[in-house]
């Protein structure tokens, strides 16, 4: 890739805002500007789908993630008529510091252990084709993904929507009301 | 690049839990599961890059069918929470009684 800085540059840059849309959905106290939050997280990271040339991925973020999930938080907020918490929560008390450093050691151990893995020759034989050029030649990432998921994966694709199914069937018994 | 994505993969999954932990709001909790969701997507995404695969998008596809539908499911649990003890501060959701 000739223009990699760039593509470093606005990765770091998108990756950032990420992170600051992940601390407001944190400490925010109204849950409307938490959703919000957790709203900026879900676009810029497809956002960042998008730079590293996973358009199709990028495009289901959006809609499923981005345009269903979080519509159907924002109208549960406005159903239930939900207002900010009216006592300040603590941060200065012992649970949320233990919880802080708990979470700290699980990032670092976490991020060590992924980092650790790029060096790793046996992640390297794992190699597939699939680069940017190859994929830009077989017709593109949606047309590759596709073909990948009809041929190869078609039994867990059908899976999924028999999920889907249940999960639909799950959602109307659950929330409708009952006549005793 | 690919450091960037993991690192950034952790800090949102570590962010998430944190959420689960400390909020008492039980849909910011449901929130807070939904952005630990996307960060395991990300890291996914990020490897599929890095190792010029198919197969990590392919999973991400699939998960992220499955926390749509768990989120669907999720908020009618919330629903039924919320006519048993009406409130949903989990606060209040403190005894087993059903």
């Amino acid at each position: 890739m000739d223009n990699l800085d760039f593509l470093n540059c606005v990765i770091t840059i998108l990756g950032i805002f990420a992170g600051l849309s992940g601390l407001v959905l944190l400490f925010s106290k109204q849950p409307l500007t938490c959703a919000l939050g957790l709203l900026g997280v879900l676009i810029f990271t497809a956002g960042i789908y998008g730079m590293i040339g996973e358009h199709f991925i990028a495009t289901i973020q959006l809609v499923v993630y981005a345009g269903a999930i979080m519509v159907l938080f924002i109208f549960s907020i406005m159903l239930f008529n939900i207002k900010h918490d009216g006592e300040k929560f603590d941060w200065k008390s012992p649970f949320f510091v233990v919880s802080l450093l708990l979470v700290g050691v699980i990032f670092t151990l976490l991020a060590r252990t992924v980092l650790q893995s790029f060096d790793m020759p046996v992640i390297e034989s794992q190699r597939g084709i699939f680069t940017r050029s190859m994929i830009a030649e077989l017709g593109g990432n949606s047309q590759v993904l596709a073909h990948s998921l009809f041929t190869q994966h078609f039994i867990s694709f059908e899976a999924i929507s028999l999920a889907l199914l249940i999960a639909l069937v799950g959602a109307v018994v659950l929330a409708k009301r009952k006549f005793d | 690049m690919e450091t960037t994505i993991q690192v950034l993969a952790a800090f949102l999954f570590a962010l998430g839990l944190l959420t689960v932990m400390v909020r008492r709001n039980t849909i910011i909790i449901l929130m807070g599961i939904e952005m630990m969701l996307n960060a395991a997507n990300l890291s996914l995404v990020g490897f599929a890059q890095y190792l010029s695969q198919v197969d990590g998008q392919i999973q991400v596809f699939f998960t992220i069918t499955i926390a749509a539908a768990e989120s669907a499911i999720g908020l009618s649990i919330l629903v039924n929470l919320y006519r048993h003890f009406n409130s949903i501060k989990t606060e209040n959701a403190a005894t087993l009684k059903g």
